[in-house]
C-alpha cells in the first residue's frame, strides 16, 4: 500500500450454487434447496438457499443433519460443470472492470478498482453497473463490498448480502469493525474465536485495547497480524499479497466418500481412476502441468492420511497422474482396513522452462494430452459420463464441489 | 605370505585403485584389497562387484601367499611413510603386519576366501584399440551420460566397434553426444555392440591418462562375454559388468532437415553463455537464443535476480528465431571441444539443435551433439 488510495472489490455471488440451479429450474425459487446429495446419503451439504439457511442449514454440514433440520427442503446433486462455466462467465465480466481480478473461490473474487474512476466513475457508480452487468451477463446477483483493502473488502461484502453494495469510505475502517464479532476477521475460526473470547476479546475493536506483545505472545506473528486487521489493514498472510499477484489455483483436487465403507480394491482402483480423470481434466482446462501428486485416504474410523509423490515430469495426463496415485495407494494403504474417503489432489504447477525430449518421452505425453483434450471436447458436448478410462468405469460417481475451497479464507463461519 | 615391495612402487599401484574400491559398502570385503604374491610379484585387486580392477607391481617375494587388507586405511597409511622398502606379513586371524623403517603396524585383514572371483580375462579373443582414440571418445560423451538409475540403459555409452571405425554414443535423454573415428582398423567382422557403464568410463579415462603419460604403451586390449566387459592396460585389466538392455534408437532422432545454421567461435560463446547463465533461472538453466540477421543474442531474465544479454557477431542470414536451451548443456559441449568454431544448426523452437566443431579443425573425428531446446 506504498502510494495513495487503494479501492478493492470483493464480489460474492449470491447463494450461487443454488442460482445456478433456479437458472435452469425457477420453479425452485424461493424455496429451500440444498445442494450436494440426496437427504439419506453421506457426505456433505455444498451449499443452501437462504429459506433454507433460515432452518439452519449450512455449507460443510453433515446432508442427514440437514434434512432433520430442514425436512421440507429439496435436495439436489448439483451439476459442477453448470458451476464452472457460470464462474468463468462471472470472471469474464470482472474482467470487463479492471485487469487485476482475483478468483478466491468459485464464487468470489478480488477486484483491484485503484485507478478505474476515469473509466467506471466512483466505486459506487462502477459497483452499480457491476451489479448490472453480473445480472445481464450471467442472470445471477452478487453482492459488492469495497474497500481500501482486500479485507475491508470481503467484509463489506458479507455485510451487503443478498444483493447489496457497501462501501466503507477510507477513514471509517475501525469505527466500521469495532462493533463487530471477532470472528468476522477472515481467518478467525472456531478455536482463535474461543482464545480470543476467553482474553476477553469479543469485537474487533477490543483487540485494540490489548498490548500487541500480548496477542503476539498468544497467538504469534499472526496476533500482530491480527491488531493490524482490526484497523482494516491487510496485515499477514495471504491477504498481504497484491490483488491478482498470484490469483492462479494453487492446487487442484477432487474427493469422494463412499456410499458404504470399502475394502474391495477393483473399486478403490477404479474410483482412484477416475478421481484421476477429473483432476486431469481441470488440469488441462487451466492448462496446468503438475509436479506434486497426491493421495488422501481415509479410513472408517476417520483417520487419515495424505502421502505425495513428485513426478519427474510435471503431467496433466490422467493416466500418468493415475499411475503415481495407483502406487501411493498401494505402498500406504494397510491392506484390509476398510476406507471411507478417497482424495487425489494436485498442485506445484510448472511455471519454469521446460526441457524438451529427445527420445520421444514428450511425444508420448504430447499424443496423450491431444487424445484427452478431444475427450474433454466430447464431455463438453455430452456431458461428464461420456468417456472415461476403462479403469474409471466402475467408479464413476457424482463430482462434488464447494464454494470454498479449504485453502483460501472463505466466508467467515458463524 | 611374505614380501618386501617399495614404497614408490606400491603407493602408484594402490593410488591407480582407489577409485574401484567401494566406499559405502555393506559387504566389508569389498572395503579390502586383495594382496596375491607369487613368483616375483604383487598382484593387487579392488572390485565393487560391478567394476574391479587388478593391477601388479615387482615385490620380492619370501613367502608366497595371499591377505585382504582394508584398502583405504592402507591407501592413507603408506602415503605416511617414508621411501624405501615395506614389507608385509600374513600373522594370525588374518592380522597383516606392514613394516618400514622404524614404523611397525599392524592391520585387521578379513579370510582371503570371501574375496569374490573375479573372471579371468579372455586373451585370445582380445581386440586391440588405440589408447588415444578410447580416451578422446570417452571425453567427448561421458558427460552427457544419464544419471538417474531409473534410465538403466542410458546409464551407460554405447561403443561400436566397425572394421573401419570405433564410434561412441551417449545420451540422458536430453541430449545426445555422437562421436565417430573414421580412421580406425580393427580386426572385427560387422559390428560389436556393447554397453558401457559410465563408471567403467571413467575409471578407463584416468588409467589410460596415466598410461599415457608414463609408458609407451599405446593400445588398449578389449574383450567380453557374456557378462562382462575386459580392458587390459599394460599389466593393468579392468572388469566392468556389461549394461544389458536395449539402447534407444539414436540414429532416429539425429537431425537431418535442419536449415538454418550460424558459425561461432568456441570461446566467444562459451564465453557469452557463462555470463548470461549467471541470471538464468537456477532450477532449469534456461537460456533464450535469439538468432537475427548477422546477429546472435543469447539472453537471460529472472524476477527475482535480474536480466542479461551477451550478443555475438555472426553471418547468420535466415529467418529471425528464438530458441531456448539449458545453458549448461551447451558449455559441457564447448569445454570439451576447447577452441576452434563450432557450427550450431537449428529447424524451429521445438526441433533438436545440433552443434559440431568446424569439419576443417577436427577430421579424424566426426563429431556431433543434439540437444533438445526448452519450452520458455
Amino acid at each position: 500500500m506504498s502510494s495513495g488510495q487503494r479501492i478493492i472489490f470483493h464480489v460474492d455471488m449470491d447463494a450461487f450454487f443454488v442460482s445456478v440451479e433456479e437458472l435452469s429450474n425457477p420453479s425452485l425459487k424461493g424455496k429451500a434447496v440444498v445442494v450436494g446429495g440426496q437427504r439419506d446419503e453421506r457426505g456433505v451439504v455444498s451449499a443452501a438457499s437462504y429459506e433454507a439457511r433460515k432452518f439452519g442449514v449450512h455449507s460443510a454440514m453433515p446432508l442427514r443433519t440437514a434434512a432433520k433440520l430442514c425436512p421440507h427442503a429439496i435436495f439436489l446433486d448439483g451439476h459442477p460443470d453448470l458451476y464452472r462455466e457460470s464462474s468463468q462467465k462471472a470472471r469474464a465480466v470482472l474482467q470487463n472492470f479492471s485487469p487485476a481480478v482475483e478468483m478466491a473461490s468459485i464464487d468470489e473474487a478480488y477486484v483491484d478498482m485503484t485507478g478505474t474512476e476515469k473509466l467506471h466513475g466512483p466505486p459506487l457508480k462502477s459497483a452499480h453497473k457491476l451489479h448490472q452487468q453480473m445480472k445481464e451477463k450471467t442472470g445471477l446477483n452478487c453482492s459488492v463490498g469495497i474497500g481500501s483493502s482486500r479485507l475491508m473488502a470481503k467484509i463489506c461484502s458479507d455485510q451487503a448480502k443478498p444483493n447489496g453494495v457497501l462501501y466503507i469510505v477510507p477513514g471509517m475502517e475501525q469505527s466500521f469493525l469495532a462493533p463487530l464479532d471477532v470472528g468476522r476477521i477472515p481467518g478467525v475460526g472456531k478455536v482463535t474465536k474461543a482464545q480470543l473470547n476467553q482474553m476477553g476479546i469479543l469485537r474487533i475493536g477490543d483487540l485494540l485495547r490489548v498490548e500487541p506483545s500480548v496477542l503476539e505472545d498468544n497467538f504469534g506473528k499472526w496476533g500482530v497480524a491480527l491488531a493490524g486487521k482490526a484497523r482494516g489493514e491487510d496485515a499477514g498472510g495471504w491477504f498481504e499479497d497484491e490483488v491478482g499477484a498470484d490469483w492462479q489455483a494453487k492446487s487442484i483436487s477432487h474427493e469422494h466418500t463412499f456410499a458404504q465403507d470399502t475394502r474391495d480394491v477393483e473399486k478403490i482402483e477404479s474410483t482412484l481412476a477416475h478421481l484421476s480423470e477429473m483432476v486431469g481434466r481441470r488440469l488441462r482446462e487451466s492448462n496446468f502441468s503438475a509436479r506434486t501428486l497426491q493421495l488422501k485416504l481415509r479410513y472408517s474410523d476417520f483417520s487419515t492420511m495424505t502421502r505425495a509423490h513428485s513426478v519427474p515430469r510435471p503431467t496433466q495426463v490422467d493416466t500418468e497422474i493415475f499411475a503415481a496415485i495407483s502406487k501411493l495407494f498401494h505402498d500406504n494403504w494397510e491392506r484390509g482396513r476398510a476406507v471411507r474417503l478417497l482424495g487425489v489432489h494436485a498442485s506445484n504447477f510448472q511455471d519454469a522452462p521446460e526441457q524438451m525430449d529427445l527420445l520421444g518421452v514428450d511425444e508420448k505425453q504430447r499424443k496423450w494430452t491431444q487424445a484427452l483434450s478431444a475427450t474433454d471436447r466430447l464431455r463438453d458436448k455430452y456431458g461428464e459420463s461420456a468417456v472415461f478410462l476403462a479403469k474409471g468405469m466402475a467408479g464413476t460417481f457424482r463430482e462434488r464441489v464447494h464454494e470454498n475451497p479449504a485453502e483460501k479464507p472463505g466466508k467467515p463461519k458463524q | 605370505m611374505e614380501i618386501s615391495v617399495s614404497k614408490q612402487d606400491l603407493l602408484k599401484e594402490l593410488t591407480a585403485t582407489q577409485g574401484v574400491v567401494e566406499r559405502k559398502t555393506t559387504i566389508p570385503i569389498l572395503s579390502n584389497f586383495l594382496f596375491e604374491a607369487a613368483g616375483d610379484k604383487l598382484s593387487i585387486t579392488a572390485t565393487d562387484l560391478d567394476l574391479s580392477l587388478r593391477t601388479n607391481c615387482p615385490a620380492k617375494i619370501k613367502k608366497e601367499g595371499s591377505c585382504t587388507i582394508p584398502a583405504r586405511k592402507l591407501y592413507d597409511y603408506v602415503k605416511l611413510l617414508g621411501d624405501g622398502e615395506i614389507s608385509i606379513k600374513l600373522l594370525e586371524n588374518h592380522w597383516v603386519q606392514i613394516r618400514s623403517g622404524r614404523s611397525n603396524t599392524k592391520m585387521v585383514g578379513m579370510a582371503r576366501a570371501n574375496f569374490p572371483a573375479l573372471p579371468l580375462f579372455p586373451a585370445e579373443s582380445a581386440i586391440k584399440l588405440p589408447a588415444q582414440v578410447i580416451r578422446n571418445l570417452i571425453a567427448k560423451t561421458i558427460f552427457s551420460i544419464s544419471s538417474e538409475e531409473s534410465r538403466y540403459t542410458l546409464n551407460g555409452a554405447l561403443l561400436v566397434l566397425k572394421p573401419e571405425s570405433i564410434t561412441m554414443v551417449a545420451t540422458d535423454g536430453h541430449r545426445l553426444a555422437h562421436v565417430e573415428h573414421v580412421n580406425s582398423k580393427l580386426p572385427v567382422s560387422g559390428e560389436m555392440k556393447v554397453l558401457v557403464p559410465k563408471k567403467a568410463m571413467s575409471e578407463l579415462s584416468s588409467l589410460l591418462s596415466s598410461l599415457l603419460n608414463s609408458s609407451d604403451v599405446q593400445v588398449v586390449e578389449f574383450a567380453k562375454d557374456e557378462s562382462t566387459l575386459f580392458f587390459r592396460l599394460g599389466s593393468r585389466i579392468l572388469t566392468s559388468r556389461q549394461l544389458t538392455g536395449q539402447f534407444p534408437n539414436y540414429e532416429a532422432v539425429l537431425p537431418r532437415d535442419n536449415n538454418k545454421s550460424v558459425t561461432i567461435h568456441c570461446d566467444e560463446f562459451s564465453g557469452a553463455i557463462q555470463r548470461v547463465a549467471q541470471f538464468a533461472d537456477e532450477r532449469s538453466n534456461a537460456i533464450r537464443m535469439r538468432l537475427e540477421k548477422d546477429e546472435l543474442k543469447v539472453s537471460t531474465s529472472n524476477t527475482e535476480i535480474g536480466e542479461s544479454e551477451d550478443s555475438i557477431e555472426t553471418s547468420y542470414n535466415g529467418d529471425p528465431m528464438v530458441i531456448g536451451f539449458n545453458s549448461q548443456y551447451l558449455l559441457e559441449f564447448l569445454k570439451v571441444v576447447g577452441t576452434g568454431d563450432v557450427r550450431f544448426e537449428f529447424k524451429d523452437a521445438q526441433s533438436a539443435g545440433q552443434l559440431r566443431p568446424d569439419e576443417a579443425t577436427d577430421s579424424e573425428y566426426k563429431y556431433r551433439y543434439i540437444v533438445m531446446p526448452m519450452r520458455i
